[in-house]
């Protein structure tokens, strides 16, 4: 903004002496530190707790990683921005989708294989996790399409036009041509086998590359949670949760609203779409269309009301709860939609605003943090 | 239906004449020379039928506090929200230092220099005391994503200025004390004083005051007319208040456009409108009103 | 012309459906401004109550229910119609006293994560063994498979037969008739007129003596009655019953929303040429395009609608106060 500052008491704090706190922590590794800690941790977790706890429990862990990715990145969304997305699983589809493309004949063609995996941190294992990265940014530039009618719509309209684009995803990805099985027929395919892309139909994506292991998930959480913290603690994320808490109020304090809507959908759908990359590599997944269609979506929609609207932590809780919980409870499969929806009505009834709100799980302890109003959501 | 306009005639004139309006200087030397600073021509609006505001003008000079009053439904939080673009005029032009405000969005024209109050607190009550100051405070900032997302030092320090700014506002109010809780554990009287720190947060040249001193008492009251003035004095605004108190109305503001029926009935100080018989009918009728 | 006719036969009964489904969703938004998600799941519950009843009766009479030669008298198909929409009218009321009555005062956000919980709790309880069951049922005939009229039309190389089967004619008609009797409702008795003001302003129409509660709880009812009509005339159409849960049933209630939307949401004649309007859409695009995204264009035109006149073909601007 070019315009010039009118209150002289405003403008001498500007070029004052700084205070104490801004002096503190100015060097690039304050940025980075966060990171560097997480992807360490993410590097123990791969080695230590396989041998600790086997490999079926490593793989629920890693399944939870997955769904804390989603569920944050859809707090960004429907918990800070108070929009309501409930297509989250679309855009974590689609991702899916462009990284498994890549991996799978990116894999055909420079290796013959698709089978060949390279070791820990090896060339597949970068091609991968670029891949995931190309995933999300296709994924965010589905999630500005789909968010660029929110600025023409209130919350409930928007959850139609998210659903729908869940849903059509899953239709036209049902339309998409047989996967190409070998290197030999990859080289002789005619370019009018990639349109529609050869991803395999209505039966899944079958022979992508099995890449997704702890270390790459909790990475990737770990970029996820931090995006998503200092997201919330910024002048951005203040921004996003004063549309959530009144929007006629936020543009009158010179809010771009619809600016800010669109970056919570785009940003949301990038963290998605990663997640897909992470899901389509897993051992013994195979996408399909069907994961692009609105049962997933509720999956994570329920873990954001369930944590709390814009408590990180919280969400953070959630998906782990609600992913463990279900592999607890392999016997009760049917009952599990029963408990989610019970427990939806039950805690808008009882709790709306999540189980942690607004906070963080170490600002409920007395004393820390900000006090907790006494009923709002 | 008179619309005594006297003093803006010339500047009317001027703005016919040259549809362009030359920039008259720097705001500094608008203070100076008391030069308009915020010039609204005729704007009306109509919601269905209903003529909510009709050919309503207004010259505010730099650092002046004016009053807008008129009986209740008359139309003046219209006025407020048609100046701060929650809603499109039909017809007229506003000008602020010359720039057209037409068509601009209400963060656009923040931006410019304009900011508000609401009559119905709007805060934001989720977030904290300091928060509600910063949002508006962060307006004149940058704050890229990537830097908010690496934490770059620049970012920190522009955040640790908006912080300091916020804090310094709140005590115009000696309301930093209380920086950290929810917006809505404030008592009603203080989420006012909030809500006028907030709007002064965005560094306006405009204040538009929404009945700052509902709700209050009369000792209250006194408090407030001193603080408008001193903000008026000290942030160099210019105010335009709607109040239902005429005391205090009649006190601090040097001139009151009264409106009723979406229409300006009478405008000039507060001597001239007191003794203006179609005010004095405005607001309690008279047989001629009744017919 | 034999391949247009048809086509164009085949979106006035699909789109009487749709339109039966729409009106629920836009009174119940007319009213309490919410989307209630779990309205097309009434639908589904009507279809299969529908199914379970025909299990039930049709051996009591004497019929075999997988013979689909040989159709029961006429009243059956009534009689289980009114049934359906009986229970399904009781489940609506039941639904709204409930889990959205609590929250009346609660913000739109809440009463929808709410309403999407009714829809889960639904589908899945419907699911359940002991209940619908997980697995797809055909639903036994209940009209004769008679067709009405048959037109030789030119098309294609030569001549084209056009068919103008009973089913077709009786879901149009059924429909028609169903959506009479609403537009009287709502725009000629005084139960309407109190619908109408309540859904103008709730304060202001309880402040004059309505009974809003009572005038919800009807309109719940309402919509829950014709969205079972229209569960049970969609088995009519297509036999093949999916279970409770299956996307179908989503992408069907979606449409009907898309309706409502596109018509003007709150506007009940609107719901009704938004139906019509959706299923002409679909059909066209699905025979002279591809019927493989004959979903994407409903929502292709849901986009651009919303985009060009955000408050739908039939619906007024409304202004938020400030």
């Amino acid at each position: 903004m070019t315009v010039t500052h009118s209150a002289p008491e405003i403008a001498t704090s500007q070029s004052g002496p700084p205070s104490p706190r801004a002096g503190r922590r100015t060097s690039v590794w304050s940025g980075l530190w966060p990171l560097a800690v997480g992807i360490a941790l993410a590097a123990v977790l791969h080695f230590v707790l396989p041998r600790l706890i086997g490999q079926y429990y490593s793989r629920i862990v890693m399944d939870i990683g997955i769904a804390m990715i989603m569920a944050v990145s859809l707090n960004i969304v429907n918990g800070m921005t108070g929009q309501f997305s409930i297509g989250h699983a679309g855009f974590m589809t689609l991702g899916g989708y462009a990284a498994a493309l890549l991996t799978y004949y990116g894999s055909l063609s420079i290796w013959g294989t698709s089978l060949r995996h390279g070791g820990f941190l090896g060339v597949g294992e970068w091609m991968f996790a670029v891949s995931c990265l190309v995933g999300g940014l296709v994924a965010a530039g589905a999630g500005y399409v789909v968010g660029l009618p929110s600025l023409r719509l209130r919350g409930d309209y928007l959850a139609i036009v998210t659903l729908g684009f869940g849903e059509i995803l899953r239709v036209v990805l049902q339309q998409t041509g047989k996967v190409i099985d070998d290197a030999e027929a990859l080289k002789a395919a005619k370019w009018s086998q990639f349109f529609p892309p050869p991803v395999g139909g209505a039966v899944g994506f079958d022979g992508v590359p099995k890449y997704t292991d702890l270390f790459w998930v909790y990475t990737f959480v770990t970029i996820t949670v931090v995006v998503a913290y200092r997201l919330k603690h910024s002048s951005l994320g203040r921004a996003m949760i004063s549309i959530r808490e009144d929007e006629i109020a936020s543009q009158a304090m010179g809010v771009n609203i619809a600016r800010n809507k669109v970056l919570a959908f785009v940003l949301a759908a990038f963290f998605a779409g990663a997640a897909g990359g992470l899901f389509a590599h897993e051992a013994g997944v195979i996408l399909s269309p069907k994961d692009a269609g609105f049962q997933r979506s509720f999956d994570y929609v329920i873990m954001t009301v369930l944590g709390g609207r814009g408590s990180i932590t919280g969400v953070m809780l959630a998906a782990v709860i609600l992913t463990a919980l279900p592999e607890m409870l392999r016997d009760f499969e049917q009952y599990r939609l029963i408990m989610y929806a019970l427990l939806l009505i039950i805690m808008m009834l009882v709790r709306p605003q999540g189980l942690f709100g607004i906070h963080e799980v170490w600002q409920l302890w007395p004393g820390r943090g900000p006090r907790t109003a006494k009923k709002k959501t | 239906m008179a619309r005594p306009r006297s003093s803006n005639c010339e500047e009317e004139d001027l703005m016919s004449a040259n549809p362009s309006f030359p920039n008259t200087g720097t705001p500094s030397a608008q203070v100076e020379s008391g030069k308009p600073l915020l010039l609204v021509d005729q704007i009306g609006i109509a919601f269905g039928g209903l003529k909510a505001v009709q050919g309503f003008s207004l010259n505010l000079p730099a650092g002046a506090l004016y009053g807008l009053i008129g009986p209740n439904g008359a139309g003046k939080t219209t006025v407020f929200n048609l100046l701060t673009g929650v809603y499109q005029p039909d017809s007229g032009e506003m000008r602020l230092e010359s720039r057209s405000l037409m068509g601009l969005k209400p963060h656009r024209i923040a931006a410019a220099g304009i900011a508000r109050t609401f009559q119905n607190i709007r805060l934001f009550p989720g977030l904290s005391v300091l928060d509600n100051v910063r949002l508006a405070g962060q307006l004149r900032s940058s704050h890229g994503l990537f830097a908010t997302l690496l934490r770059t030092p620049a970012h920190q320090a522009e955040e640790e200025s908006i912080r300091n700014q916020a804090l310094e506002l709140l005590a115009l109010f000696d309301l930093q004390d209380r920086a950290n809780e929810p917006a809505d554990s404030l008592a009603y009287g203080h989420q006012r004083h909030l809500e006028i720190v907030r709007a002064l947060a965005t560094g306006p040249k405009v204040l538009l005051l929404d009945e700052p001193a509902a709700g209050m008492n009369s000792q209250e009251k006194v408090e407030l007319a001193q603080s408008i003035r001193k903000i008026r004095d000290r942030f160099h605004v210019s105010i335009l208040l709607i109040e239902h108190d005429m005391g205090l109305v009649m006190e601090i503001c040097e001139r009151i456009v009264v409106l009723d029926h979406g229409v300006i009935i009478s405008e000039g100080t507060p001597a001239m409108i007191q003794n203006d018989p179609k005010v004095i009918a405005a607001y309690l009728g008279t047989a001629s009103e009744a017919v | 012309m034999a391949d247009l006719v048809q086509t164009l036969l085949t979106a006035l009964a699909i789109g009487s459906l749709y339109a039966l489904i729409a009106l629920g969703y836009t009174m119940v938004y007319g009213i309490l401004k919410f989307i209630n998600f779990a309205h097309s799941d009434i639908v589904v519950l009507g279809a299969w109550i529908s199914y379970a009843l025909a299990i039930k009766l049709l051996p009591m009479l004497g019929l075999n229910p997988h013979d689909a030669e040989t159709a029961p008298p006429l009243w059956v198909g009534a009689a289980i119609l009114l049934a359906a929409m009986l229970l399904c009218g009781l489940l609506g009321f039941a639904i709204e006293r409930f889990a959205y009555k609590p929250l009346r005062r609660a913000p739109r956000l809440n009463v929808l994560i709410t309403a999407i919980g009714v829809s889960l709790l639904l589908q899945n309880v419907g699911q359940l063994n002991y209940v619908f069951g997980a697995s797809p049922q055909k639903m036994p005939a209940l009209l004769p498979n008679i067709d009405l009229l048959r037109l030789s039309l030119p098309g294609g190389d030569g001549y084209r037969e056009v068919v103008i089967g009973l089913v077709d004619v009786m879901i149009f008609s059924t429909s028609a008739v169903l959506m009479l009797v609403l537009e009287y409702l709502v725009y000629r008795t005084k139960l309407g007129t109190a619908m109408r003001a309540v859904s103008f302003s709730t304060d202001n129409a309880s402040l004059m003596g309505i009974p809003v509660d009572r005038v919800v709880s009807f309109t719940f009812v309402l919509g829950s009655m014709l969205a079972a009509a229209a569960g049970f005339l969609y088995v009519m159409k297509y036999p093949g019953v999916n279970q409770p849960a299956h996307s179908i049933w989503v992408l069907l209630g979606l449409k009907a929303f898309v309706a409502a939307v596109i018509g003007g949401i709150g506007n009940v004649r609107g719901a009704v040429l938004g139906g019509f309007v959706i299923a002409f859409v679909e059909q066209f695009g699905a025979f002279y395009i591809s019927s493989n995204y004959r979903d994407v264009y409903v929502f292709a035109l849901l986009i651009i609608i919303l985009l060009v006149r955000p408050t739908g073909l039939l619906g007024s601007p409304v202004r938020e106060k400030v």
